[in-house]
């Protein structure tokens, strides 16, 4: 994915961010981190074309997106699975408009929940279901859909610590697992832990209008730990980018 | 009458009018105030006190007819009489909104904020104006419009009504026009109807104002549970959410508040033990009195009726419930037109923001202009090629003011749902790329199924009074009378005409159990699953 040029600036007249460029690789994870208010979560939604841009273009595989497709699929931060249907089915709802038949999508959303730890659970409603496993549920749907790039919104933010740990460390292997045909994520986080526990780079949004004011490659072996001496480091790195906020 | 005379007197019968239910509608928040506060008082009271009114209210004000003209014209009597039949009419048209608004408000207080009451031992009038009565004007601003709008609906029925050969009447708009079209006086009907335009326009801004300032005010920024974003970018904020959804009479008994609501006070079986042992006698004495003179009422009423009489009130019931499923059917009709257009015309609204600002106040005024009023003139203009083309026409035009009377309720309630839901689920639907049929299907209907079940409910409680008007219309136009072959409301209709009280009471009544029956059977059951598994705001989780 290649954003270039882009900016948004809210119907009241406010500029919230300008002259973004991010472009994502393959089997890339790229967080974006930066103070509350930023529009971290506005630029994540123009990446996906929820919002268009004002200014500035957004290109997948070379092809400009011009509306909101499944191929830029986005992970909200408040948990979102539809009360009536069950597990199943709220996956299947990706795949409807696709020309599949139900036989072939029993099958995909099947194999997409076992892909995120969830055999056995495809006929739960979300209400049977804790907070971790919901959000199980909404990335499965999100990778039922073939999506290329990720976007994900804070998307531990709900979730007890613990249950976000468990799932932080699955998360990697899920998004990257050859079944799917992801080629890259974006994440928004304000969890520095978090960010540089998945993220091969971190861009770093700052002022007013807000820019990408720094960028940080992570090199890092996985499966990562706060405790490797270099954690420390790039999180200074980060604090100091992000400080003082402007 | 001189034309600058007939000026004033068309002016000072709108301003009579609209105090009239102004005035009425004042009343209903006074007492409601008194009751909710009981009710949240004295479980014994809030467990009489809100069946009745839930019940109350899914009967349909013409139910309340027979038992106006006995009680008011026949047993009061005179202009004091005749006036106080108007204001009941108009206050079951307007009050039961109200009362519940007030009781769900005074319910749901929040913990937090009763505790500082009960912390600083602020009395009855403090706790009153500090907390209860503020915390309640959101609600009941957003019930002002939908009870106006009500109660206008009415009045060409509760200014002026006739018992047998004697027509009673008091001063207002409605029994001026009535007069006014009898006379043929065509040209000052337009200038009443226009000031009446203007009135009702004039006030559907100020309650819209009103419903704006007092949410800012008073409204809670907790219940604001909603953000949209982008295209979708509906609705912000509570505030604005009920000033636009404000027609919601009737709608608003069927959800609960976001709120967390007071600590329960126990059932009744553990209050009632609770009681000190000489209060529970007084109580069971108060209890065993008011029982003891409601079935000896009863029992003297049956008594002083002939035999005969009721075997003549039976021998009437077969064709009574025939009347009476014909008209189901008709409302059935009326529902399933009004369901098709809401959803469409509603969805449309709910993801175009800016057709909604400007379509929104639009059809507020339309639909609280009454359409007894302007309907004759529609009668006239349109009767000769109706007739000619469908011969089932006096069929259309009661479905008509039957639609018009009634729509907006289903209308209003499906938008309603459309905006709660949250915009993660619309972004997913964008996200997915999922067709207008499979969106409405799999998310739209199904996440505004609680909302269309309570606009369904309101509809079909609605439609009865269109039907009441429509089915039959002596005189309608020039010696012209409206009227269907058979249906329950032009049997009232003609009861009432002829003086037969006590069969339109008896058909009254019969009527009023089925539909109760009915509500707790079908729109309560409804209801019911829908609150349990059709619960959009439950998809998002937010821990």
């Amino acid at each position: 994915m290649n954003a270039v040029d882009i900016s948004y600036i809210f119907p009241s007249g406010k500029e919230v961010f300008t002259g973004i460029n991010i472009s994502t690789g393959e089997n890339e994870f790229v967080s974006i981190v930066g103070p509350s208010g930023i529009g971290k979560s506005t630029l994540l939604r123009t990446l996906g074309y929820l919002i268009p841009p004002t200014t500035g273009r957004v290109f997948l595989m070379g092809e400009e997106i011009k509306k909101p497709s499944s191929k830029i699929s986005l992970i909200h931060q408040s948990i979102a699975t539809f009360p009536w249907m069950t597990a199943m089915d709220n996956v299947k709802l990706a795949l409807f408009g696709k020309g599949l038949s139900q036989a072939e999508m029993n099958d995909i959303a099947a194999k997409t929940l076992e892909t995120v730890g969830l055999k056995g659970a495809e006929g739960l409603y979300p209400k049977e279901m804790s907070g971790g496993m919901r959000q199980r549920v909404a990335i499965a749907r999100a990778l039922a859909g073939s999506p290329i790039v990720l976007l994900m919104d804070e998307p531990f933010v709900h979730l007890d610590e613990l249950t976000a740990e468990g799932l932080r460390q699955e998360i990697y292997d899920i998004l990257f697992n050859p079944s799917t045909t992801l080629k890259s994520v974006v994440l928004v986080s304000h969890n520095l832990d978090e960010v540089l526990e998945l993220s091969d780079r971190v861009l770093i949004m700052n002022g007013s209008p807000a820019k990408i004011v720094d960028e940080l490659i992570i090199e890092m072996p996985r499966p990562r730990s706060s405790r490797d001496s270099r954690f420390s480091i790039y999180l200074d790195k980060i604090y100091s980018s992000l400080t003082p906020v402007r | 009458m001189r034309s600058v005379n007939l000026l004033l007197i068309i002016q000072l019968a709108a301003a009579a009018t609209i105090l009239r239910v102004l005035f009425i509608i004042l009343i209903s928040i006074l007492t409601g105030w008194l009751l909710a506060y009981a009710s949240i008082r004295s479980s014994i009271f809030e467990s009489i006190y809100i069946p009745v009114i839930s019940s109350l209210e899914s009967v349909p004000v013409i139910t309340f007819f027979p038992v106006v003209l006995v009680i008011f014209v026949t047993r009061i009597g005179g202009p004091v009489g005749t006036e106080l039949a108007s204001d009941f009419l108009v206050f079951t048209a307007v009050v039961w909104n109200i009362w519940i608004a007030q009781y769900q408000a005074f319910k749901t207080v929040p913990k937090e904020l009763y505790e500082v009451t009960i912390n600083h031992e602020l009395g009855f009038f403090s706790r009153m104006r500090h907390l209860y009565v503020p915390f309640s004007m959101p609600k009941i601003a957003a019930n002002l419009f939908p009870s106006f709008a009500d109660a206008l609906f009415y009045i060409t029925v509760s200014e002026v009504f006739s018992i047998g050969t004697k027509s009673f009447s008091v001063f207002g708009i409605g029994s001026l026009i009535t007069r006014l079209v009898s006379l043929g006086n065509m040209y000052y009907v337009w200038v009443a109807m226009l000031t009446l335009a203007v009135w009702v326009a004039l006030l559907t801004f100020v309650f819209r104002y009103i419903a704006r300032i007092t949410v800012a005010k008073y409204g809670l920024d907790t219940s604001a549970p909603i953000r949209r974003r982008g295209k979708i970018n509906i609705m912000h904020t509570y505030q604005a959410w009920n000033t636009l959804t404000g027609p919601m009479k009737r709608l608003s008994k069927h959800f609960t508040s976001t709120f967390r609501v007071l600590p329960t006070r126990g059932n009744f079986g553990r209050r009632w033990n609770a009681l000190s042992s000489s209060k529970r006698y007084i109580m069971a004495g108060v209890a065993a009195f008011i029982l003891i003179i409601l079935i000896t009422e009863i029992a003297l009423f049956v008594s002083s009726l002939p035999l005969n009489y009721w075997g003549y009130l039976v021998s009437y019931t077969p064709a009574i419930f025939y009347g009476m499923a014909l008209d189901y059917v008709r409302v059935a009709i009326i529902a399933l037109i009004s369901l098709v257009i809401a959803v469409f015309v509603g969805y449309y609204l709910a993801v175009h923001q800016r057709a909604a600002v400007t379509a929104f106040p639009a059809i507020q005024i339309i639909t609280a202009f009454p359409a007894p009023v302007y309907f004759p003139l529609l009668f006239a203009a349109t009767f000769g090629y109706m007739y000619a083309v469908f011969p089932m026409s006096s069929e259309i035009y009661v479905l008509f003011l039957g639609f018009v009377s009634t729509f907006y309720y289903v209308f209003y309630s499906f938008w309603m749902g459309v905006q709660t839901i949250p915009s993660e689920f619309w972004e997913i639907m964008e996200n997915h790329e999922l067709r207008f049929f499979t969106r409405m299907r799999r998310i739209i209907l199904p996440a505004t199924f609680p909302y269309l079940i309570a606009g369904l409910s309101s509809t079909i409680d609605s439609a009865w009074g269109g039907l009441m008007i429509g089915e039959y219309w002596p005189e309608i136009i020039d010696g012209k009378t409206l009227e269907v072959n058979v249906g329950l409301m032009k049997m009232l209709d003609i009861f009432t005409y002829q003086g037969k009280i006590g069969l339109a009471a008896w058909a009254s009544l019969l009527f009023a159990i089925v539909v109760t029956v009915f509500s707790i059977l079908f729109t309560k059951k409804l209801m019911t699953m829908a609150r349990e598994k059709y619960v959009i705001e439950e998809g998002v989780y937010a821990a």
